[in-house]
């Protein structure tokens, strides 16, 4: 077989397609059998504009620039296939005719490809969306159970270490009615109303820096200084104690149900940390606290008292009526050293 | 330690764009089931199988039976195009060793929505 036959068997079979087209009438002079497969049968005096996607192929032909190269992509369907071919049109070099030397390569399958990939990509970007959405949600949830800066630590170290908080104050208050009030009343109206009130209770701590702990039934635990420092944590737990009272006292004016509480403030160590593993949740347990519980028990009904080691650390705004270490809170209307 | 679903446990996207692609062409050359993707583009019938087949794995894809139902209300299937389309996605999934067990969850999730697709 000489070299020459070798050649043209090779072009024939090759899996690009090939053509030499007369450009002016778009006469079909050669076609390889992979360019008849793809674009129809060529019979003798085949024109391009007559195969299959060929008039597109021919309107490209025409603005071929004398020396140029072009290239073109065309869809067409075959046996129910979107077949995409690409094709790069070179200009023969014969000086006699002007023809056009087409290569076509089948690039369906990368096309096809490239739809799988956007078609997956969404669904991932959905999926991403989702999952983010979810990530806010449990967020939230959890920064509802504890302090931001311990969630932080939380997030990065899967535990919060427990920290000794040296000088903080808490308030502690509970109702004296509670139990008449739990027997008079249907539960769901007292989860209701004590969802109020709580509510209430964590606006007005976050007015004056600081922040409920938990929540146990009828008590109310906040704690000023914890995890972040605050300078005038006892006044900040006075004002919020007294306003807490005044809310209430506001409230039963105006409501069948009559909340009486009792609220007792201390000063001094508290740990704070996640307790739980599987059900954590962030609580303050300490000194201070146990203090804080012990003052309001001495508390007459809606009264704030005022431990010793609270009172220390309170300014000219406050003054405290009665005995030494279980006093009552009272404001005085002057400024404080603190706010100056 | 939840259980891994069929998707993770065959190797993800790797595999099952291979699963589609194979059983996108076993549709498309099909003689009974064919003619139902002529006019259907190339991009959407992709877009269908991708999130199908994912979706009956335990991919990231969900299905709703009413975007199912939608797709095929104007087509005319018969009994025997469904069992001809079970036999080729069986026959694609033995071909990806996937295991008779899961293979049985993928046609049975496919048998559920039968009525769907099925006008008689």
């Amino acid at each position: 077989m000489s070299l020459e036959a070798i050649n043209e068997q090779l072009l024939r079979a090759i899996g690009v397609g090939v053509a030499l087209v007369h450009t002016p009438t778009g006469a079909v002079r050669y076609a390889n059998d992979t360019f008849g497969e793809w674009f129809g049968p060529i019979e003798d005096e085949a024109r391009l504009p007559d195969l299959m996607a060929g008039a597109e192929i021919f309107e490209a032909l025409k603005q071929l620039e004398a020396s140029g190269t072009l290239t073109t992509e065309v869809s067409f369907k075959r046996r129910r296939r979107s077949m995409t071919v690409a094709i790069e049109v070179n200009r023969a070099l014969d000086e006699e005719e002007d023809l056009a030397v087409l290569v076509c390569q089948n690039i369906s399958r990368i096309k096809e490809l490239e739809s799988m990939i956007d078609s997956y990509a969404m669904m991932v970007e959905r999926n991403t969306h989702e999952i983010r959405r979810e990530k806010e949600h449990v967020e939230k949830l959890l920064l509802n159970m504890m302090p931001r800066t311990a969630y932080e630590e939380y997030k990065s170290f899967g535990v919060v270490a427990p920290r000794l908080f040296d000088d903080v104050t808490v308030l502690t208050l509970s109702f004296a009615n509670f139990e008449s009030i739990i027997a008079e009343h249907d539960p769901a109206v007292i989860v209701s109303e004590l969802n109020d009130v709580y509510t209430a209770f964590d606006r007005i701590g976050e007015q004056f820096g600081c922040e409920r702990v938990r929540t146990t039934g009828d008590s109310y635990v906040a704690v000023s200084g914890v995890p972040d420092p605050v300078r005038d944590h006892a006044g900040s737990v006075a004002s919020a104690a007294i306003r807490f009272l005044r809310y209430l006292e506001q409230r039963n004016t105006s409501h069948p149900i009559k909340w009486i509480a009792r609220a007792g403030i201390a000063s001094g160590p508290v740990i704070g940390s996640v307790v739980g593993v599987q059900k954590y949740i962030y609580d303050v347990f300490g000194p201070a606290v146990s203090a804080a519980d012990r003052t309001r028990s001495a508390a007459p009904e809606m009264e704030v008292a005022v431990d010793g080691s609270a009172e220390r650390h309170l300014d000219a705004r406050y003054v405290i009526e009665g005995l030494d270490g279980a006093g009552v809170l009272r404001e005085t209307g002057k400024a404080g050293a603190m706010q100056s | 330690m939840r259980e891994k679903t069929p998707y993770e446990k065959y190797g993800g996207f790797s595999t099952v764009s291979k699963i589609v692609m194979r059983l996108y062409d076993k549709l498309l050359d099909d003689d009974d089931v064919g003619p139902f993707f002529d006019d259907v583009d190339m991009p959407r019938l992709i877009d269908h199988q991708t999130k199908f087949v994912s979706s009956l794995m335990g991919g990231p894809a969900s299905f709703s039976d009413t975007h199912i139902a939608n797709a095929h209300r104007n087509l005319t299937i018969h009994n025997a195009h469904f069992d001809k389309l079970k036999e080729l996605i069986q026959e694609t999934l033995d071909e990806f060793s996937v295991e008779p067990g899961d293979a049985a969850a993928v046609l049975g999730a496919f048998e559920a929505r039968r009525g769907l697709l099925v006008e008689d």
